[in-house]
């Protein structure tokens, strides 16, 4: 026979007496079928007093027959009057007893525990109880509740791995053909779950995808490293290059730079700087007017300078070797300006002075029997030049092909304009001279091309002839972008080129 | 081209009677119903508890086209297990159809007593949950119930002659004698062990 607790039904006011035993009876009083009496069928329960905490008194009374499913009115009497009575339903307000044997155990899976208990012993109720399962991690106030219905054990998932955790139990029927109240939690039983384990897809999958990303992120780099490198150490521009030997040898003096070098140097920074826009060159065969003087040789540069542009005049020195720095001079001047047979006529006129030196004046040199050719970008000059210019046929014709372009290309494309053929044709046809107090050469040693530039017409001629020094005028030609068909006759010796105007 | 048209008639004619007897077994297969399987989850009856105790919820709160025209008479619901497990099977199925028999004819006459209409639909309801019951208990191969010519009598029984109450035994009914013989019945032993 299962026990019975019947609570306290109200404290107040058995209180007042707190020393005493009350001689308190309860009279059951069974709900009769034959007749609705309340003395029939009404049986005497005594009562038990157990201390319970806060100062409660908890009056027991144990049962012999229980009867259920049927209502049971309750009568509390006291000395004889009744301080108490109640109706109920006795299936209806169990309480048991906490589950026994509550065992916790692990399941071999990561953040799973196995509980396990013994349900109370109540028969034909085993399925309608309803039990929970509080577990807590062991320094956590807030348990998690999990509810089973109407079994024994239980798995909990989702905990956290390698702690502890304290789980209890209690039970309670469910409500629908038995109820009650909750138990009482049973005691709690400590367990630890499986350690944490590196799960090796993800472990695995984190390494491929690191590794994928550091290779794209590389790859990207080195893409773009250039930029990269240009934005983080930028080139901090020196004048080194520029300047041969300014840091190197002298130490950053300039003026000794300037006088080792005698500003022969001139020509290379210009070198290195193609892109500058060429205008019209003064090319200047230069020799030695003395036959002792050997001059030297014409420097490779000198050829390159002619390629090169400059906006003041420059002067190109020739050696002795007139032939060789002629035909570089003519490959430099991309203009196409080819002498041919002039170039053997210089060679000779070249020997021819060497025969005669020249005296040291301005009309020496312009008595002399070389050619030369002047290229003035400067049109203020030019216009001197003008009004002295007479025309004049030459022997040799210089003619040339140039290219308005090229003015303004680069030494490197220079070289290929040869090739290029343009819609017009430009000549010069006569060569001019300054007058003698317009010239001022450079120094002794050099022959001339004098060339008049008068912004429309360029020519260039040599000195062509002995007979001519004397009484050839500068003077200057129209500058034609055309077959030079009509106008000046040419000279039988002229070459036509072609080049755009 | 003979001995095709002949196999091939053959063959139809075979399939053809075949089929014809097929349907001939099935048309005169014997008429007894086949055996209904075992019911033996509770939760149906759960669920008829459940309908039962909202009824009895509802009938408390009704205050007026609520009450019963006569005295009906209902079983006890009154189970002490010790007295219950010394019944045997039988009894304990007698008890609970004549019980359930008892509550169905009083469930009709409350239905025409009240004219309260939203408890008509709880009381419809549980007159259907009591003629499922029945279904259930035959299923367990339970023994059908012939009712007794008049209900006045019966011992085990006594009278209510409020709907409340009547209400009231009808739960009681179910949770305690009908569960328990549905708890008990032997064919969900086997099935069970």
């Amino acid at each position: 026979m299962s026990i019975y607790q019947s609570k306290n039904i109200n404290n107040s006011t058995l209180q007042h007496s707190p020393m005493s035993e009350f001689l308190v009876s309860i009279f059951l009083v069974f709900l009769s079928s034959s007749v609705p009496s309340r003395k029939e069928n009404s049986s005497r329960c005594p009562l038990r007093v157990l201390r319970a905490a806060g100062g409660k008194r908890l009056f027991i009374c144990h049962l012999n027959r229980t009867q259920m499913f049927v209502q049971m009115d309750i009568r509390v009497d006291r000395d004889g009057t009744q301080i108490h009575s109640r109706s109920l339903l006795v299936e209806l307000v169990f309480l048991l007893d906490p589950p026994a044997n509550v065992t916790v155990s692990s399941t071999g899976q990561q953040g799973q525990l196995n509980v396990s208990w013994v349900p109370p012993p109540l028969k034909y109720m085993d399925d309608s109880m309803m039990y929970e399962v509080s577990y807590t991690t062991a320094d956590s106030d807030v348990g998690q509740v999990e509810v089973a219905r109407a079994c024994s054990e239980l798995i909990l998932r989702g905990l956290q791995p390698g702690t502890k955790y304290k789980v209890r139990v209690r039970v309670k029927l469910d409500g629908i053909s038995y109820s009650g109240y909750w138990s009482a939690w049973s005691d709690p039983v400590f367990m630890e779950t499986l350690p944490a384990e590196l799960d090796l897809l993800i472990v695995s999958l984190t390494l491929i995808i690191s590794l994928v990303l550091t290779g794209l992120s590389l790859a990207i780099l080195l893409s773009h490293r250039r930029f990269l490198v240009k934005k983080i150490w930028p080139t901090i521009p020196t004048p080194d290059s520029k300047f041969q030997g300014l840091f190197t040898v002298y130490g950053g003096n300039f003026q000794e730079w300037l006088g080792r070098t005698n500003g022969g140097l001139w020509l290379t920074p210009a070198f290195f700087t193609p892109e500058e826009c060429p205008s019209p060159l003064e090319v200047l065969s230069e020799f030695s007017l003395c036959p002792s003087l050997a001059s030297p040789p014409l420097p490779p540069k000198a050829s390159k300078a002619l390629t090169r542009s400059r906006k003041e005049e420059m002067d190109v020195r020739k050696g002795l070797d007139e032939r060789e720095p002629l035909e570089r001079v003519d490959a430099a001047l991309t203009e196409g300006w080819r002498t041919t047979t002039h170039d053997q006529w210089l060679l000779d006129r070249l020997r021819a002075f060497h025969r005669n030196p020249m005296p040291s004046s301005q009309s020496s040199l312009l008595e002399s029997q070389d050619a030369y050719v002047t290229l003035n970008a400067n049109n203020r000059n030019e216009d001197e030049h003008l009004d002295d210019i007479l025309e004049e046929t030459l022997p040799l014709e210089v003619l040339f092909a140039s290219r308005k372009t090229v003015l303004c290309e680069s030494h490197s494309d220079l070289g290929s304009v040869q090739q290029s053929s343009g819609s017009g044709r430009l000549s010069s046809q006569s060569s001019f001279e300054y007058p003698n107090h317009m010239w001022m050469p450079k120094g002794p040693g050099y022959t001339y091309m004098a060339v008049a530039d008068s912004g429309v017409s360029m020519d260039y001629s040599p000195m062509s002839r002995v007979e001519d020094i004397g009484k050839v005028v500068i003077y200057a030609n129209e500058y034609r972008n055309e077959i030079p068909a009509h106008g000046r006759p040419f000279p039988s010796r002229q070459h036509l080129v072609s080049g755009d105007g | 081209m003979i001995f095709n048209v002949n196999f091939f008639s053959f063959v139809s004619v075979t399939a053809g009677l075949l089929a014809l007897l097929l349907i001939l077994l099935e048309w005169t297969r014997p008429g007894l119903p086949s055996p209904l399987r075992p019911i033996c989850d509770l939760r149906v009856l759960n669920h008829f508890i459940k309908e039962a105790r909202d009824a009895e919820v509802a009938m408390k709160s009704c205050r007026e086209g609520c009450s019963l025209s006569e005295s009906v008479t209902v079983p006890q619901t009154r189970v002490e297990f010790d007295v219950w497990e010394k019944k045997n099977a039988l009894e304990q199925a007698k008890e609970v159809q004549s019980g359930l028999w008892l509550l169905q004819q009083a469930l009709n006459l409350l239905r025409t007593s009240v004219t309260n209409t939203a408890l008509h639909s709880h009381i419809d309801n549980s007159i259907r949950n009591l003629l499922s019951i029945n279904a259930v208990l035959r299923s367990l191969n339970i023994q059908e119930y012939t009712p007794p010519a008049s209900a006045a009598g019966l011992e085990g029984t006594w009278s209510v002659s409020s709907a409340a109450d009547l209400l009231q035994v009808h739960v009681n009914f179910l949770r305690g004698k009908v569960r328990l013989l549905l708890l008990d019945a032997q064919a969900c032993q086997q099935d069970v062990s």
